[in-house]
């Protein structure tokens, strides 16, 4: 079954079509990548399932109610959190403050007390193993860290569909083990579907259960990642038509 | 253990609050005239610096304005006093009502801006609003100002009256930027603050919270503004629209500490008592000193005077980072 689903989503800003025409969605349980060369359209998709760009043109259905119109903190309680490319940490606190502010503020954060919100926060500082940082200010926290805590924010916020936006960029090797354990993590013991953008391949290929490529916006391929690597169209996409062409003669 | 050190300190924290609280509630037996008048404005001082940390220090909206709001607060006390027969004390409160629904009809379109071009929106009504005063002349009084009826009192306790009015009005709005602060409105305040577009995302309503914030804010401005023409029974448009006061207040709260509970209050009592037994006597130089008092703050202690009690930084420390920020 869907739980998001994307028809003919557009969008245009000035004489750029950053997103054109694209239909998608995403299965309640899967784990879906969206893949795609610099300037694809990836985040800009993001930004507008969450509301903060209009749509030019199409429809964005969650549980098949359409979303698009809503503003993006409404859309956000009905259960769609994100987390940022470049992290968009509440410089002024510390990372429990952070996280907190994602149980006050969620899906469930309503019916919840500033005390219990802290208790949830912590439960989720735990799951990414920050809790010897807690009570510091984000600040003076490593940018593995501050990954994690933004990881733990979204969670907090109990969504039933968590977008990562290149959540493993600027990781080191180890760093990205963790976090794709993580991720695993959040799918198969959380339920929670997720749809993630990554450039790091290795991640995509070992935890994606489909991939979704965009290329100028528009979508070129949609399948299995095993299929998606050797479609033609990917890899001219990302590595040339002449590549694409060579690699055909020796196919 | 931890725990028990924090509780220590809030506990030692509520004990000193108290006794200094009692403290200016029997000084009025000690002082008499002149110091009652100056403890009284340096109350006001902290109440619309504190008001203001509501807006500009949780919120991080600039409202360089805000002295609109103590305007209002002035001429709706005098007007309904003069037009209406109110007493003086429903006049302020109608006052503060007034200049919290005047921060909603205007926050809806302006607090959509974003930085300078809200501080400078800001500015912009706040000169509004007094041409309006002034031009406005058979119902205001205009530019010759307007004087109240007088206190059917003799002088001195009056004085007091309004001592204690001002200290309880303080005392509310303290409370109320506490209360704040540990409340979800002031999570959200700090995270609008913080990055505005992340709050959204993680499901916080940036408009109405704002606007919510700025109503608080200018209530409170709003009461003071309302006292304030009681006491003086003479208010113009130049002195309670005055955009130094707003001025001053900013350099009270970013002094103290943007964004805490106490520290505006401690910034306003710190300039107001020093620029009453210093500066007063050399009134051109005033504005210089508090000029180059705020290019001080915002260079070497931009989270405020708290935060170098709270670290104890030492001068060297704070030396270190006009070199820090060189590089």
């Amino acid at each position: 079954m869907d739980l998001l689903e994307g028809k003919s989503v557009s969008k245009q800003f000035g004489a750029l079509k950053a997103v054109d025409q694209v239909d998608f969605h995403v299965q309640k349980g899967e784990i879906l990548g969206l893949i795609g060369p610099n300037g694809a359209g990836k985040t800009t998709l993001v930004n507008l399932v969450t509301g903060i760009y209009p749509l030019t043109e199409g429809e964005i259905l969650l549980d098949g109610k359409k979303i698009n119109g809503l503003r993006p903190p409404r859309i956000s309680r009905l259960g769609i959190a994100r987390t940022f490319q470049i992290v968009k940490p509440f410089s002024g606190m510390t990372v429990r403050e952070n996280v907190v502010i994602g149980s006050l503020f969620g899906k469930g954060g309503r019916e919840r007390s500033t005390r219990t919100a802290f208790q949830e926060a912590e439960r989720w500082i735990e799951f990414v193993r920050l809790q010897d940082y807690r009570n510091a200010p984000v600040d003076q926290i490593n940018i593995s860290s501050r990954k994690r805590m933004d990881l733990a924010k979204a969670l907090a916020m109990e969504p039933n569909l968590l977008m990562l936006d290149e959540v493993m960029a600027g990781l080191n090797t180890k760093d990205i083990e963790e976090m794709m354990a993580l991720v695993t993590r959040i799918n198969r013991e959380l339920k929670i579907t997720l749809l993630v953008i990554e450039h790091v391949m290795k991640a995509v290929m070992s935890i994606c259960d489909r991939v979704l490529v965009l290329h100028h916006g528009r979508k070129i391929a949609d399948g299995p990642p095993r299929e998606i690597v050797k479609d033609d169209r990917v890899i001219e996409a990302y590595l040339g038509e002449r590549f694409a062409k060579v690699r055909k003669g020796l196919g | 253990m931890r725990n028990d050190r924090v509780q220590e300190k809030r506990r030692k924290g509520w004990v000193i609050g108290i006794l200094v609280g009692l403290g200016f509630i029997a000084l009025p037996l000690l002082i008499e005239g002149y110091w009652i008048r100056v403890l009284t404005s340096i109350f006001m001082y902290a109440i619309i610096t504190a008001a203001l940390n509501i807006i500009a220090g949780y919120t991080g909206y600039a409202a360089f304005g805000n002295i609109v709001f103590f305007g209002v607060g002035a001429y709706t006390t005098a007007m309904l006093m003069l037009r209406v027969g109110f007493y003086w004390w429903a006049g302020v409160i109608v006052g503060g009502i007034l200049a919290a629904i005047f921060a909603i009809l205007l926050g809806m379109p302006i607090l959509r801006l974003r930085g300078h071009y809200f501080a400078i929106a800001t500015l912009g009504i706040n000169r509004a609003v007094e041409q309006i005063a002034l031009d406005w002349g058979n119902f205001t009084g205009g530019g010759k100002g307007i004087t109240l009826p007088l206190p059917k009192m003799e002088i001195h306790s009056f004085y007091s009256m309004i001592y204690f009015i001002m200290f309880g009005l303080l005392l509310f709005t303290v409370l109320t930027n506490f209360l704040i602060a540990r409340s979800r409105l002031g999570y959200a305040l700090r995270a609008i603050r913080d990055n505005e577009d992340a709050a959204e995302a993680s499901g916080i309503f940036a408009p109405s919270s704002k606007i919510i914030a700025w109503s608080i804010s200018a209530f409170f401005t709003g009461l003071a503004g309302g006292v304030f023409a009681y006491w003086f029974s003479f208010i113009e448009p130049a002195t309670v629209f005055d955009i130094m006061i707003a001025v001053k207040a900013f350099v009270m709260m970013m002094l103290g500490g943007a964004g805490t509970v106490l520290g505006p209050v401690f910034g306003a009592f710190l300039i107001e008592l020093i620029s009453e037994t210093v500066w007063g006597k050399f009134l051109t130089v005033h504005m210089l000193i508090l000029g180059i008092i705020m290019v001080a703050v915002v260079i070497l202690i931009p989270r405020g005077m708290l935060e170098v009690f709270q670290k104890r930084l030492s001068l060297m420390a704070l030396l270190r980072r006009i070199k820090d920020q060189s590089v």
